[in-house]
């Protein structure tokens, strides 16, 4: 055989110059790297070429929204047939792009509000969907085989080097910056101000390829308050029982809260009742999670030592700063965040607990519903059983006992929902057949869209109790583990009397009163913290709350 | 730590009496066991409270007698219909035979119920000039606001004929309501959506420092309690003299603050030096400002 010791091209640089070229052609029109935010748009006909890879930056809070509109507002003759690579679909420039055939092809995460929409340019042809992902499967694509040829991004300040201060909302940045500079990418970089000197270096200038200030500081949305008004009775039982058999019975330390009233019922029980069982330093030490203000009474209390963060929150910026001991703070007193980061921590950490829509007899749980595209975000890599773990803690072992009950010893993460059985409008949670299914139908997508499959899953909680479906050995038990917490729906009827007694005397299956939880106590009086307001008092005033949140 | 406390705003109307009232004092007139429900709002299909909405009854407060009611603002807003009204009407006018130390009501509403359109507003007619005619008569009737649907509409003008307001500063009192405002006259006008404006405007402090509400407490039941207590059996004057007086002063109030834009202007005005953090100061350190504020004035 002959082999060709010759390279199968000749051509090894081709992205390098072809940047030198986008370079030269944006500085002809700028000038500098700094442009004048009218000029933004010519700027992106410049460098921006036909069938480019874009990103344009946008998470649950912080958005290039600025760059979004500018880029909407391109020739398409001359930008067309771009393929957008970004992890959410938020504003309304997101999708117009696709209606003028500015952008074509779509890689995604998430898409939340304009999910109907989405939803209809699908329909109508005029987004062609590659795939739905998780935020660490398309990142992790931005070093394969979706890497950026240019990405919008946005930061709080810049200097005239073009170093970027993302302020406390680093979140997603450092992935798409890595991904897209070093390959040759552009980086243009949409910032609240242009400064002589940023606070501290969050990337670094020679990176960034322009810079513009933005008319408008870039929006920002307190997705992550919840008034602790809003809190139920039936959520603060369901977080006693969480405490007391999960939390104290695993002893987790490390975990990952989703952001729902759910969870927040058990951060603001935290320095009431789970301080009363003698909790404290033995639960909720270290979280990945973003700074919700009702996580202040814990921190306060004592409860939780150190926190990780993916983004930041509205209000919260002061409160943060001053708590340097719990937060990751730069040098220069303000907070870093990063997405990645804090969802691989959340993914190695004891246990995740998160809410959901609708879960089916396996324990699959999905978050779709009909005529939307939503997608999934960050919760499958929070809820998943994290198989490359290697190092032991308590919780882990403990949970692996009950896991691997033969064969190798191993450990398991916790990945647990928490549910009320019914939904609002009386919606039941649990059904026999999870939505999804006619969603994929409808999409065209290769699998249901499932947020937490039912294999990762192990424990259930309700209002009527818990399912341990670590201890259910077979689908069989696993369905009626489940029905025994589904109350008076109608898969909680449909329950086999004789085997949930069985998965109780194992227990499977944990009533309130199996576990030392005293229903009668179950009131919001349990609450450390009623209202915003008391937050802010927790606080001792430095948590400052949006006004829409204010009642005073 | 934040102490433990029984807050008022979350508590629903029979916790508001109980937590008032002596315990085991309480005894109910026309309770939700007799079911004396709205007559109109079935023909609408929509569903009927047994209390219509309200608690009426007699008890004690430190061994007192009073009467009392409150409104259940879980229901329709507080809102009041022709049977939610003559309950109220009926203990009002139940003070002139038993003549209490004072009637306390317990206002959570946000005014007529449209549902029953000429019948709610007959209602509040009677409403009114039951609470004159117990005055007049020298018994004291006690405001108390701090529910999550504050005082508004007919309710906000029953409160202002009383001897007095006691609110939490949570509580808000006004005729229109903000999504009113703000329909009428247009979001550049009102923000309904922008609650520190709803709150500095339309808030308990704000009322207070204007002079329409007399006292601020913490959102507690027992802070409530204190409050009530404290002001039993001491009714203010009714009379030609007493009403002129007030108008006088309202008077005088219009042509002061005119040209304000917002209430931060006035409060500027009446010698408050950090207008800006007066919102988020406690009920106690507020109650501080407002002694200055009144002990300052010539």
């Amino acid at each position: 055989m002959d082999v060709s010791t010759h390279s199968v091209r000749g051509d090894w640089n081709s992205l390098a110059r072809n940047y030198d070229a986008r370079l030269a052609r944006g500085l002809a029109l700028a000038g500098g790297k700094v442009i004048p935010s009218p000029q933004t748009t010519a700027l992106m006909e410049a460098v921006i070429e036909p069938g480019d890879r874009i990103c344009i930056e946008g998470n649950n809070q912080k958005h290039a929204d600025f760059l979004s509109r500018a880029l909407a507002e391109v020739d398409p003759a001359k930008v067309h047939g771009l393929h957008v690579v970004q992890s959410n679909i938020a504003l309304a420039p997101h999708l117009d792009i696709f209606e003028s055939g500015i952008a074509r092809r779509l890689d995604f995460c998430y898409a939340g509000p304009q999910g109907l929409r989405l939803a209809q340019l699908v329909k109508a042809g005029k987004v062609e969907v590659g795939a739905i992902h998780t935020y660490l499967e398309l990142y992790s694509r931005y070093f394969a085989d979706l890497t950026p040829r240019v990405s919008l991004i946005a930061a709080e300040a810049a200097d005239r080097d073009g170093n970027l201060y993302t302020g406390p909302n680093t979140e997603d940045t450092p992935a798409i910056v890595e991904a897209t500079a070093f390959r040759s990418g552009v980086l243009i970089a949409q910032v609240n101000r242009i400064v002589d000197k940023v606070p501290r270096v969050d990337v670094p200038g020679d990176w960034v390829s322009f810079v513009v200030e933005a008319p408008k500081p870039h929006y920002i949305e307190p997705i992550f308050t919840r008034d602790p008004g809003a809190i139920t009775d039936i959520q603060v039982l369901m977080a006693m029982m969480v405490i007391r058999g999960i939390y104290e019975k695993y002893g987790v330390t490390r975990l990952n809260h989703g952001i729902g009233f759910d969870t927040a019922a058990i951060e603001l029980i935290l320095p009431t009742y789970a301080e009363e069982l003698g909790l404290r330093g033995k639960i909720c030490r270290y979280m990945s999670v973003n700074p919700c203000p009702t996580l202040i009474p814990a921190i306060e209390s004592g409860f939780i030592e150190a926190i990780h963060c993916a983004g930041s929150e509205l209000g919260m910026e002061r409160y943060v700063s001053e708590r340097s001991d719990v937060f990751f703070i730069g040098r220069d007193g303000t907070m870093r965040s990063n997405r990645v980061f804090c969802q691989l921590a959340g993914h190695y950490a004891d246990l995740f607990i998160g809410s959901t829509l609708q879960i089916d007899l396996e324990g699959n749980s999905s978050t779709a519903t009909h005529a939307r595209m939503t997608g999934f975000g960050g919760a499958p890599n929070f809820g998943s059983e994290s198989r490359g773990r290697r190092h032991g803690s308590p919780a882990w072992l403990r949970a692996g006992q009950e896991a691997h009950r033969q064969g190798m010893p191993r450990g398991r993460k916790l990945v647990v929902q928490m549910v009320e059985t019914f939904k609002e409008g009386l919606a039941p949670t649990f059904v026999e057949r999870l939505d999804a299914w006619e969603l994929m139908d409808t999409f065209d997508m290769p699998l249901p869209p499932v947020m937490v499959y039912g294999d990762d899953l192990t424990h259930i909680v309700t209002e009527e109790g818990i399912a341990n479906l670590l201890l259910c050995d077979s689908l069989a038990e696993r369905a009626q583990a489940i029905r025994g917490v589904a109350g008076y729906t109608e898969v909680g009827r449909k329950r086999d009397r004789q085997m949930v007694e069985k998965l109780r005397a194992r227990g499977a299956i944990l009533y309130p009163e199996d576990i030392g939880v005293d229903k009668r106590l179950a009131s919001r009086d349990l609450l450390a913290a009623r209202s915003i307001k008391d937050l802010v008092r927790w606080s001792e005033g430095l948590y400052a709350p949006p006004a829409r949140f204010k009642n005073w | 730590m934040i102490p433990a406390r029984h807050s008022f705003l979350e508590a629903t109307a029979r916790a508001r009496v109980r937590g008032l009232l002596d315990a085991g004092s309480f005894r109910e007139f026309c309770g939700p066991a007799q079911r004396r429900t709205s007559p109109h709002l079935p023909a609408l299909g929509m569903p009927v409270a047994f209390d219509d909405g309200i608690v009426v009854g007699e008890g004690t407060i430190e061994g007192r007698p009073v009467l009392i009611a409150a409104q259940e603002g879980a229901f329709m807003g507080g809102a009041v219909g022709e049977v939610h009204g003559a309950k109220l009407t009926g203990l009002l006018e139940r003070a002139l035979d038993t003549r209490p130390d004072a009637v306390v009501l317990l206002l959570d509403s946000g005014g007529v119920r449209l549902h029953e359109a000429n019948a709610g507003l007959i209602a509040m007619g009677e409403i009114q000039r039951a609470v004159f005619d117990a005055r007049a008569a020298g018994i004291e009737v006690i405001a108390v606001i701090g529910g999550r649907n504050g005082c508004y509409g007919g309710t906000s003008i029953v409160a202002r004929s009383c001897d007095r307001i006691i609110a939490s500063e949570e509580g808000r009192l006004s005729v229109s309501g903000p999504e009113v405002i703000e329909a009428v006259e247009g979001i550049e006008e009102f923000d309904a959506q922008d609650r520190a404006l709803v709150w500095r405007t339309m808030g308990a402090k704000h009322r207070r420092l204007t002079g329409e509400i007399d006292e601020i407490v913490a959102d507690d039941i027992d802070a409530f309690r204190s409050a009530v207590a404290a002001v039993l059996g001491a009714p203010r004057p009714f009379d030609l003299d007493a009403l002129e007086a007030e108008h006088a002063r309202l008077a005088g109030r219009v042509a002061r603050f005119k040209g304000a834009k917002d209430a931060r202007e006035i409060w500027a005005a009446l010698g408050v030096n950090d207008p800006d953090r007066v919102s988020d100061i406690e009920a106690d350190e507020f109650n501080r400002l407002v002694a200055v504020l009144e002990g300052d004035r010539p």
